[in-house]
């Protein structure tokens, strides 16, 4: 796949040199010479100096023909710019953003061309709260732009779900549980599983029905 | 009218301090208060340091609709920012940004966003945005007989060929190209017009009255 | 005061726009395309508007999104009108975002 890689700062550069390594072609762009420079042009990578937010370079860059483009600069405002430009002037067809400040999360959606928003401080929380959340539900990814999720319950003492098979759980269509953690092992999920206190249910769903998936594992307050 | 101007620099200022002369209402938000020294001490507007894309302190700002957003920063990135969240999330129709780069002002044109580059009169073609004031011309002969006047299409004239306007269409800017006036071109929302014609013309235009067919 | 008289030089219309069939239309690259507004709707998203517009002509049809406008002056079912941009593609068909248009009836 080609890439364009538009930041190369260490997230960038990281990003680069893993692409490379699992076979794409890269190109990197930052205004700034000696971040761009500082990785090694090899035959996979190719380094690029200019602003990724101007049309000229993301045309010189190869944007009409990459199969993705990752906007990972330190700016959001650049970030969604590229995103725009990359899918509105040069459709790209996978659209990758990073959202550095958690505030301006809510614009990393198709009216700014961006198909993936990665948050780290999103990230983290979520994965914190998955550590140590008991009793509520956990959205740890969202895929698809952003219309699935995958959820995380761990059942809390007076869950309704408790003692309940999989099957006889009133889940909406549009939600699967995937897996269940219990005790450090997974659980492959079948209709007639039983849920136990402290199961960490893992469930996959497209549209909104967190309400549903809420009432079904942790109960009405 | 309530004018929110986001970026006190040279422009922003300038604007701020016009409009507050006029009585008009007035926010004027910046990332940084030493910024606020431009307006100086007659100043009876409001000032918000913060970032002008946040939707809460643009809430805090008093945007509603009927308002004019001025998006006068240094860059052209957080104009557009601005120039999108205000139209487009909270519905304000007169929207002006700054911004540089031609090629990025013809795509944000093509968003509805209004833009202005960074020129000596910038101020002047941002004050024209916020206060639309009928009546101007840009240009007249020496004997005061023509004039050449600049409007706005706005929605309800879409699609009115321009030998119906009954006015002299000369040039249409479209997407911020120049195209000479056709008559049987269709006017589109948000084309800047250059009319030329007599005061009468003009004024005709203004008031609606020259439209084939209008009441 | 001097009289002059003018040639009329022929300018081409603006709107004598030529758009290729939308059947053919290539991915990736500025097209222009033509047809009639066969369904409109407003679509919010994020919560913010978009109007979505579907065009067609003889051979196919695309679709337009334009974010943060629910309507648009002159885009009416039944209307023609001229599309240029980049399409991606979609899950039904090709989508244009935002892009140039241009009135014709």
């Amino acid at each position: 796949m080609k890439i364009v890689i538009a930041g190369a700062g260490s997230v960038g550069r990281y990003m680069a040199k893993q692409l490379a390594a699992s076979g794409h072609t890269i190109v990197i762009i930052d205004n700034d010479a000696s971040a761009v420079f500082r990785l090694q042009s090899t035959d996979s990578i190719t380094s690029f100096q200019g602003d990724a937010c101007e049309v000229d370079v993301l045309a010189a860059s190869g944007a009409a023909e990459a199969d993705v483009v990752a906007a990972v600069t330190g700016d959001d405002e650049d970030n969604l710019v590229i995103s725009l430009l990359s899918k509105q002037e040069f459709g790209v067809p996978r659209v990758v953003a990073r959202v550095n400040n958690p505030n301006n999360e809510w614009m990393y959606n198709e009216m700014w061309g961006v198909d993936v928003s990665v948050s780290t401080p999103h990230l983290l929380t979520g994965l914190v709260e998955e550590a140590v959340t008991e009793g509520s539900l956990v959205r740890l990814m969202a895929f698809d732009h952003g219309k699935s999720g995958l959820n995380e319950v761990t059942l809390a003492d007076g869950s309704p779900a408790i003692n309940q098979t999989i099957g006889s759980l009133q889940l909406p269509r549009e939600a699967t549980v995937v897996a269940v953690l219990r005790d450090g092992h997974v659980v492959a999920p079948a209709l007639d599983t039983v849920l136990h206190a402290h199961d960490e249910v893992m469930v996959l769903s497209s549209g909104d029905c967190e309400a549903a998936i809420r009432a079904a594992l942790i109960g009405s307050k | 009218m309530h004018t929110i101007i986001v970026g006190c620099g040279r422009v922003g200022s300038t604007v701020a301090r016009e409009l507050d002369a006029d009585g008009h209402s007035v926010v004027i938000i910046d990332r940084k208060p030493e910024a606020f020294r431009r307006l100086g001490d007659n100043f009876k507007g409001r000032t918000l340091t913060g970032i002008g894309f946040d939707r809460d302190l643009l809430t805090a700002a008093g945007i509603t609709a009927e308002c004019a957003v001025v998006a006068v920063t240094n860059g052209d990135n957080s104009n557009i920012l601005v120039a999108r969240v205000a139209r487009e999330m909270f519905g304000v129709e007169r929207v002006v940004a700054r911004i540089n780069d031609p090629k990025r002002a013809k795509i944000y044109e093509r968003l509805g966003v209004s833009t202005v580059a960074a020129v000596a009169w910038a101020s002047n073609r941002v004050m024209q945005y916020v206060l639309p004031r009928r009546g101007t011309v840009e240009w007249s002969d020496p004997t005061s007989t023509f004039h050449l006047a600049e409007r706005r299409v706005s929605a309800e004239l879409a699609g009115t060929k321009i030998s119906d306007a009954g006015v002299n269409i000369a040039l249409v800017v479209r997407n911020g190209v120049a195209h000479v006036g056709e008559s049987s071109m269709l006017l589109q929302e948000n084309d800047l017009i250059h009319i030329l014609g007599t005061a009468d013309h003009i004024e005709s235009f203004d008031n609606g009255s020259s439209i084939a067919g209008a009441h | 005061m001097a009289l002059f008289r003018r040639k009329k030089t022929e300018i081409a219309p603006v709107e004598a726009v030529r758009g290729i069939p939308m059947a053919e239309v290539p991915l990736r690259t500025s097209v222009t395309v033509c047809g009639k507004v066969t369904r409109m709707r407003t679509r919010p998203a994020h919560g913010v508007p978009a109007l979505v517009v579907t065009l067609r002509d003889e051979t196919g049809f695309v679709t337009a999104i334009w974010t943060g406008r629910r309507t648009i002056g002159g885009i009416a079912l039944g209307r023609t009108i001229c599309l240029e941009g980049v399409g991606t593609k979609a899950s039904d068909g090709i989508t244009f975002m935002n892009p140039a248009y241009t009135l014709v009836k």
